[in-house]
């Protein structure tokens, strides 16, 4: 059981580790930008400057809080699965299918059939490694992989031949899907759309199922020590395939809702990795469906910073790549948060005994 | 019409000198990745490390007008990031898996950015009269009708790959090194009761796969193409992966391994420049990957039978 200071230093750790990342992207900007104060400026203040720019990083967060979720779900397992990528382009493939050829239904019900059908597409598909992890102990890391592949390319080609729509001017995109069903803005003067209240409830809905239901419980104990789980008579294959399908559909959910809210039909190449962005979020928040939140939310954050600054200054917005790749490797550093917990929790201990 | 094209780059063996061609990157990363894997430190960053060297050895290569030194800048770079790489993970304690994710995402985003930093470019870069990694004419079998287009008229590079199984079959089942990478790979903590140093091994494991992973970006921007483009390596970082587990962890499978994806991507290429192919192109860019799905659950199956017939 964690105590609240074992929470605290965690927590302290993770902003610590944060703030060293942005450290580094800065050290950087200091070096190569002849005018480093303006680009550092436009990084940090220009993305909160306005409402345009606010409601930005909100819709760039709603992927990424998505596929947070769903990497979250099966890093807690200790199943290693690197498919969201794959799985978020079948979920939203199978989702614009229904949009696109399920015409003249109430929208009420539409929309619902949609998300409905993208969120078993995506499971359906995180089905295949997880049978093959769980009866064969196939890799999951390389058969993820692999199948992300194999999805990207069988929707490029579907996209790019059957269902490509002829007025799409070279790009390989289906028909638009119907206005009604769209996610619209929802807060006038703000870009946002209704895809973050989608995102919201996912929070919600993932906390629920980790921390208030049987198979959270067991789908962590899982995570914690299979073995243990197994002679404790929980089905730990089940637990896998369960929780590899649950990743799945939260992937296929953020496919759909980044089509709905953004690009309004299904296009090919749509993602460009947010599937990844998503095992990224998932480690920072300490696979905790609240920490997803904040911590898709910061990441937006500088993704829309990098955006502002690549603007007003002499920086490619590439540079985040330095400030993403530093917090990855400091969040997971286990060895550093070893160090602080025995540097820190010690008064503690000692007063214990 | 597809079928025509390729029977025809069959006959004049023109196919084989293009799947050598191809096969050359996956190859050498693929022989990267053993070498971390055997010794226990699975180093998925090998799409990143490409195209770190990539980027490095063509500049360099430009900037200095030789392409030795840009090989060897580009390896140098390779390897430097490799030892960080252990760096995070073994002294650190960063799961390998995301060190390597890291250095992925650090190699596509970073070479994007001193492109523009650099050269004020965005997709690629294409120095004018960069050197090229040389091909090697055969003085006498040149002219010879079968052997000649077989083995002439490749680049070093090519060679460099083949030669490379070769130096990792003795590497690996023929030094003491490779007894030590075994060990450490197999049962780290019985290694480190005989007083092998488990870390430093690692170390190096990961600077061979530095060193291969190296080699092979250098050939995609300095021997294949002569220019860099963002995110050129498009999945053969993956692809090696996937061949070290078809090839089952040995060199000598990896070799065949990468001869079917090279011949898979051969035939790809002629397909999209193929106009109204029966067989969507990406299909066929499909099969080395269905194909390691397919080797991963023979393999296991297998395994799963082994272990079942010995308890």
């Amino acid at each position: 059981m964690k105590t609240s200071k074992a929470l605290y230093l965690e927590v302290g750790g993770i902003v610590a580790a944060v703030a060293a990342a942005l450290v580094c992207g800065f050290i950087v900007i200091l070096l190569t930008s002849s005018e480093p104060f303006a680009a550092i400026g436009s990084f940090l203040i220009d993305p909160l400057s306005n409402p345009f720019n606010i409601g930005t990083i909100l819709n760039k967060a709603v992927p990424l809080i998505l596929t947070g979720l769903s990497m979250s779900v099966v890093f807690q397992s200790g199943v290693f699965s690197m498919g969201a990528e794959g799985q978020l382009y079948v979920g939203a493939f199978v989702g614009s299918l229904a949009a696109v050829y399920l015409p003249g239904l109430n929208p009420w019900i539409h929309l619902p059939l949609v998300l409905v059908c993208a969120i078993l597409g995506g499971a359906l598909f995180a089905a295949i490694p997880g049978l093959m992890k769980a009866y064969l102990n196939a890799n999951e890391i390389v058969t993820t992989l692999m199948l992300n592949f194999v999805a990207i390319l069988t929707t490029s080609y579907l996209v790019n031949n059957p269902f490509k729509s002829p007025d799409g001017g070279g790009y390989a995109r289906m028909e638009l899907i119907g206005k009604d069903i769209l996610l619209g803005k929802f807060i006038p003067g703000m870009p946002v759309h209704a895809g973050f209240l989608i995102a919201l409830a996912a929070v919600a809905a993932v906390f629920v199922l980790m921390y208030k239901t049987p198979l959270g419980y067991e789908l962590r104990l899982v995570g914690k020590n299979g073995q243990f789980a197994r002679y404790g008579g929980i089905a730990t294959r089940k637990i896998v395939v369960l929780t590899i399908m649950i990743s799945g559909a939260l992937a296929g959910l953020a496919g759909i809702v980044e089509i709905l809210g953004i690009h309004q039909t299904y296009k090919d190449n749509f993602s460009a990795g947010l599937g990844f962005d998503g095992i990224i979020i998932a480690l920072l928040a300490r696979n905790h469906p609240i920490g997803v939140l904040i911590s898709a939310l910061l990441y937006a954050y500088i993704q829309v910073g990098a955006q502002t600054m690549q603007a007003g200054s002499d920086m490619p917005r590439e540079v985040a790549v330095i400030i993403q790749v530093m917090l990855v490797l400091l969040v997971t550093a286990q060895a550093i948060f070893a160090y602080i917990r025995q540097r820190y929790a010690h008064s503690g201990t000692k007063a214990v005994k | 019409m597809v079928w025509q094209t390729v029977w025809n780059q069959i006959a004049d063996l023109s196919l084989i000198a293009v799947l050598l061609r191809l096969m050359t990157p996956i190859l050498l990363s693929a022989l990267g990745g053993l070498i971390s894997d055997i010794g226990g430190v699975i180093n998925i960053g090998l799409e990143g490390l490409m195209l770190l060297s990539a980027f490095t050895s063509i500049a360099v290569g430009a900037g200095t007008g030789s392409w030795v030194l840009g090989v060897l800048a580009g390896v140098g770079v390779s390897v430097l990031v490799s030892y960080g790489m252990g760096f995070f993970s073994l002294k650190l304690k960063v799961d390998i898996i995301i060190a390597g994710f890291a250095v992925n995402i650090f190699g596509s985003g970073f070479t994007i950015f001193l492109m523009s930093k650099l050269y004020g470019l965005t997709g690629n870069y294409t120095p004018i009269g960069a050197p090229k990694i040389p091909v090697i004419d055969i003085p006498v079998l040149e002219g010879v009708p079968v052997l000649g287009p077989l083995l002439s008229g490749h680049s070093l590079m090519v060679w460099i790959a083949l030669l490379s199984v070769v130096f990792c079959v003795i590497l690996i089942y023929r030094t003491p090194y490779g007894v030590h990478l075994r060990s450490v790979g197999e049962a780290p903590y019985a290694a480190q009761s005989l007083g092998i140093p488990v870390k430093r091994v690692q170390y190096s494991a990961l600077a061979w796969s530095g060193a291969f992973a190296g080699l092979a970006g250098a050939f995609l921007s300095n021997g294949l193409t002569n220019m860099f483009v963002k995110d050129m390596t498009a999945g053969t970082g993956f692809l090696a992966l996937a061949v070290v587990l078809l090839g089952n962890r040995n060199p000598v499978g990896i070799l065949i391994g990468s001869l079917i994806f090279g011949l898979a991507s051969a035939l790809s290429t002629i397909v999209q420049t193929v106009p109204d192919s029966p067989v969507p192109s990406q299909f066929i860019q499909m099969i080395p990957y269905v194909v390691t799905i397919a080797a991963l659950v023979f393999f296991a199956w297998r395994n799963k039978r082994k272990f079942a017939a010995t308890v």
